[in-house]
C-alpha cells in the first residue's frame, strides 16, 4: 500500500516534471557577439544573425558593438562578472593577452578536427593569434602596413620609384622636404612603425621572447637617424605624437611625401584629401616587404555556455559573412577564397583599392611587430615612451634605448 | 511589584524623554540611508581596493599574496608614477591661478559694470558643458594645421611656424591646464560671487567712514570674508586635478610620452590597458592618501573648521 507521503511526493514530482519539460525544451540557446566599432554595418550583421538562426530553431544571437577604447574595459568587467560575450572581436595583440589570461577558448582542437575550416584562412594571418602554440582566434578582417606615396611630390623631387631601403626612404624624404612639406610620416600605435627597424635587421626581442635585443649599435643608429630626420623636419613630428586621425589627416593635406600606415588609412585619406586619385596616390610595400599586422580576429570566451554554437557562428561569419563584409567594406578577410573573388571584382571596379588590398595578401611571411606575447601592452608601454623620448629629442638614442631595455627586461621578467 | 514595574518602565522611558537622545535617534535615522550608500559605494570599495593592492590579481586567476611588491614597483621602478604625480601636483598648482582669475571676474561682475549679468552668464557657460566636448573643442582650437589659435598667432605675426601645442613635450601640459581652467572658471566665479554678495555691506560702510582705502577694504574685509568660498574653490580645484580623466583622455591621452599623464590616467591605463588591476589598486591607494593629505592641508589653511556647523 502506498503511503500518503509517498503519494504526495510522486504527485508533486510528476507535476514538476510536467511543468518543467516544455520549459527545458523551449529554453533558447543564446550566444552573444561583441564587435569592435562596426556599428555602421548594422544591417549586414543583423542579416548574418537572421540567416544563422533561421536554420537553428531555438537559437538566439545577441549583438553588441563597442568602440575600440571601450572594448577592454567592457570585456574585462564582463569577465570578472562571469558573463563575457560568447564571441568576441578584438584588434591587434589584445586577443593574445586575453588568451594568456585564460579568457579565450583554445580553438586548436576544433581547427585540427575541421581541416576545411583551417585551410580556409591564410596561414600567416591565422598564426598571428597563436599563443604558446595554440590558436585562439580566427581572422575576421585583416590589415597590415604598407607605403602610400604622393606621386606629384615624388615627381617634383625627381623621384620615380618608391624607396627600396631605409636609406632610400630617408633620402627620398629629404628631397621632398621644404617649407611646410615633409617627406615621411608613419603611424605609431601598436608597433606599426616597427618595419622601419625590421628593414635594418633590428628585432625587439630574442626568438624565445625572453630578452630584449634592440639595444644594439644598429638599433641606436636607426633611432638616431630617425630622430635627426625628425628634428630636420624630414620626418613629420606627428609620426611620433599623433594617433590615427592626425597623421592620416596630415598626409591627406597633400604636403607629406610618404605615409607608412595600415590599409584602412586609405579610406580616411581619400575622404579628406581631394588630391587622392589613382594617378596621384602611389601604393607600395615598405622596403623588404616588412609590414606590421593590425588585424581583427574572432574568438570564443572560455566562459561561454554554448561553445559549440559559438564555434558554428564563428565558422558562419568567417565564410558567408566574410564574403559580404569584404564587399561592403572593401577589405580583405583572410579567407583565401573570399579574398580571391573580391579582389578579382575590385581589380575592375576600383583599381586603386585593389592595389592597396593586394599588398595585404603579399609578403605575408614578412610580418613583424607581432610578437606572440601575453603581455604585449605592458612591453609596449615599457618601450614606446622611451623611444618617443629619443625620436623627439628628449634623450639621446643611446640613453633612451638603454632605459627602454631595462624596462622591457623587467616586464619580460614579470611575465 | 506593580510599583517596581512602573519604576523600570519609567526608567526606560526616561532616556527617550531626553531631548538630546531624541535628536540623536532622529539624526541617526536621517543619516542612515546616506551612510549606507557611503559605506557601500565608498568604504567597501576602498577596503577592497586596499586588499587588492597587496595581492597579485587578474580577472581569471586566483589572488596571491603580494605584500608590498606593487608599492615597491611604484616607488622604485615606475618612472611614469613619478611623472604623473608631478603632473598632478602641477595641475593642482594651477588652481590658485584659476581662483585668482575667477576672483577678479567675480569682483568685476559684482560691480556696477554695465552688462555685468551678461558677462556673468557668458563666463559661467563653459561650466555646464560636457568635459568631453570641452576637450574636443580645445583640441581643435590647438590643432597645428587648422586650429584657430595657431591661425591667430600666425596672422598677428607672433609665430612663424605653427606650434604643436598638444604634441609638444613643453606645451602639452600647459595647454591642457588652460582648457581645464577655462571650464572650471565659471564655477569658481559663481561660488566667489555668492560669497561676495553675502558680505554685510555695513562692514564696507564702517570702513569707508573710518577712511579705509578700497585696497585695504579688499585685503581686510573682502578676502577674509571670502575664505570659506575660496576654500571650497581650492577643494574643488584639488578634486578636479585628481579627476581630470576625461579632459586628458580626449585631448592627449596622457602624451606625448607621458607629458600630460595624471595619476588618474595612469591608474586607468594600468588597470584596463595593461590588465594590472592589482598595481592600479596600489596607485589608487597612494592617490587617496595624497588627496586626504591635501584636503587636510586646505582645511587647515581655511581655519581648520571648514564644513562644521555653526552653533547659535
Amino acid at each position: 500500500m502506498i503511503s500518503r507521503r509517498a503519494l504526495l511526493k510522486s504527485g508533486a514530482g510528476a507535476a514538476a516534471a510536467t511543468l518543467a519539460a516544455p520549459a527545458i525544451a523551449q529554453a533558447p540557446k543564446k550566444i552573444s557577439f561583441l564587435t569592435w566599432n562596426i556599428i555602421d554595418q548594422e544591417p549586414m550583421i543583423r542579416g548574418w544573425i537572421a540567416r544563422f538562426v533561421k536554420d537553428r530553431p531555438g537559437v538566439e544571437v545577441e549583438w553588441l558593438d563597442k568602440k575600440g577604447p571601450e572594448i577592454p574595459v567592457f570585456y574585462q568587467t564582463q569577465l570578472v562578472a562571469g558573463t563575457p560575450p560568447d564571441v568576441i572581436n578584438t584588434q591587434g595583440a589584445l586577443g593574445l593577452e586575453y588568451a594568456a589570461q585564460g579568457a579565450l577558448l583554445d580553438l586548436t582542437p576544433r581547427l585540427k578536427a575541421e581541416a576545411s575550416v583551417r585551410n580556409r584562412f591564410n596561414a600567416d594571418y591565422l598564426s598571428n593569434w597563436a599563443y604558446e602554440g595554440k590558436n585562439y582566434m580566427l581572422p575576421f578582417y585583416i590589415t597590415k602596413t604598407l607605403l602610400f606615396y604622393n606621386k606629384p611630390m615624388f615627381q617634383k623631387a625627381g623621384l620615380s620609384d618608391p624607396p627600396q631601403s631605409f636609406d632610400a626612404i630617408i633620402d627620398a624624404a629629404q628631397k621632398m622636404t621644404s617649407g611646410e612639406a615633409s617627406g615621411f610620416l608613419t603611424l605609431n600605435f601598436d608597433w606599426l612603425y616597427w618595419p622601419l627597424y625590421a628593414m635594418n635587421g633590428v628585432d625587439l626581442l630574442s626568438t624565445d621572447l625572453t630578452k630584449p635585443t634592440f639595444n644594439t649599435p644598429k638599433g641606436i643608429e636607426v633611432t638616431d637617424r630617425l630622430a635627426k630626420a625628425t628634428e630636420a623636419g624630414t620626418i613629420n613630428k606627428i609620426s611620433w605624437t599623433g594617433r590615427w586621425v592626425e597623421p592620416n589627416g596630415a598626409f591627406a593635406a597633400g604636403n607629406v611625401g610618404m605615409l607608412h600606415a595600415h590599409s584602412p588609412a586609405y579610406f580616411f585619406v581619400k575622404g579628406q584629401g581631394k588630391w587622392v586619385t589613382p594617378e596621384t596616390l602611389g601604393v607600395a610595400h615598405a622596403p623588404g616587404g616588412f609590414a606590421t599586422p593590425n588585424s581583427h580576429g574572432l574568438g570564443i570566451s572560455t566562459a561561454s555556455k554554448n561553445p559549440d554554437l559559438a564555434w558554428d557562428f564563428l565558422k558562419f561569419v568567417t565564410d558567408e559573412g566574410a564574403q559580404e563584409l569584404g564587399v561592403n567594406r572593401k577589405l580583405v578577410t583572410g579567407n583565401i577564397a573570399v579574398d580571391t573573388k573580391n579582389l578579382a571584382d575590385l581589380e575592375k571596379s576600383d583599381p586603386l583599392v585593389y592595389s592597396i588590398l593586394r599588398t595585404q595578401l603579399e609578403h605575408t611571411d614578412r610580418m613583424v611587430g607581432n610578437w606572440r606575447l601575453g603581455n604585449d601592452s605592458r612591453v609596449k608601454e615599457a618601450f614606446w615612451p622611451e623611444l618617443q623620448n629619443a625620436l623627439l629629442g628628449r634623450k639621446d638614442a643611446k640613453t633612451a634605448l638603454a632605459d627602454a631595455e631595462r624596462k622591457v627586461a623587467r616586464e619580460l621578467k614579470r611575465g | 511589584m506593580m510599583q517596581a514595574a512602573g519604576q523600570v518602565s519609567g526608567e526606560r522611558g526616561a532616556w527617550w524623554r531626553k531631548k538630546r537622545t531624541r535628536e540623536l535617534v532622529l539624526v541617526t535615522c536621517l543619516l542612515l540611508p546616506s551612510l549606507a550608500i557611503f559605506f557601500l559605494y565608498r568604504v567597501l570599495p576602498l577596503g577592497w581596493n586596499l586588499l587588492l593592492s597587496v595581492q597579485y590579481w587578474s580577472p581569471l586567476k586566483p589572488p596571491r599574496w603580494a605584500g608590498l611588491d606593487h608599492y615597491e614597483e611604484m616607488l622604485l621602478y615606475d618612472d611614469v608614477f613619478w611623472q604623473s604625480l608631478k603632473n598632478t601636483l602641477i595641475f593642482i598648482g594651477a588652481s590658485p591661478f584659476a581662483i585668482a582669475l575667477a576672483l577678479g571676474i567675480a569682483l568685476l561682475v559684482n560691480s556696477d559694470l554695465k552688462g555685468a549679468a551678461v558677462y556673468r552668464s557668458i563666463v559661467f557657460l563653459s561650466y555646464p558643458l560636457m568635459t568631453v566636448a570641452v576637450g574636443i573643442i580645445w583640441r581643435w582650437m590647438y590643432d597645428e594645421r587648422g586650429g584657430i589659435i595657431n591661425f591667430a598667432l600666425r596672422e598677428i605675426g607672433l609665430v612663424a611656424k605653427p606650434i604643436p601645442f598638444l604634441q609638444s613635450f613643453d606645451w602639452a601640459l600647459p595647454s591642457v591646464i588652460v582648457a581645464e581652467i577655462w571650464q572650471v572658471l565659471g564655477f569658481y566665479m559663481i561660488i566667489i560671487l555668492t560669497g561676495l554678495q553675502s558680505i554685510p555691506q555695513h562692514l564696507y560702510e564702517a570702513a569707508s567712514i573710518d577712511g579705509a582705502p578700497r585696497l585695504a577694504q579688499f585685503w581686510r574685509i573682502t578676502l577674509p570674508m571670502l575664505r570659506p568660498s575660496l576654500f571650497l574653490c581650492a577643494v574643488v580645484g584639488i578634486l578636479n586635478s585628481f579627476t581630470s580623466f576625461d579632459l586628458i583622455y580626449v585631448m592627449t591621452n596622457g602624451g606625448p610620452g607621458h607629458a600630460t599623464e595624471l595619476l588618474i590616467t595612469h591608474i586607468y591605463k594600468s588597470g584596463f590597458g595593461q590588465t594590472k588591476f592589482d598595481y592600479a589598486a596600489a596607485l589608487t591607494v597612494v592617490q587617496f592618501i595624497l588627496l586626504l593629505a591635501l584636503t587636510y592641508l586646505a582645511n587647515r589653511a581655511a581655519g581648520g573648521n571648514a564644513g562644521s556647523l555653526e552653533r547659535q
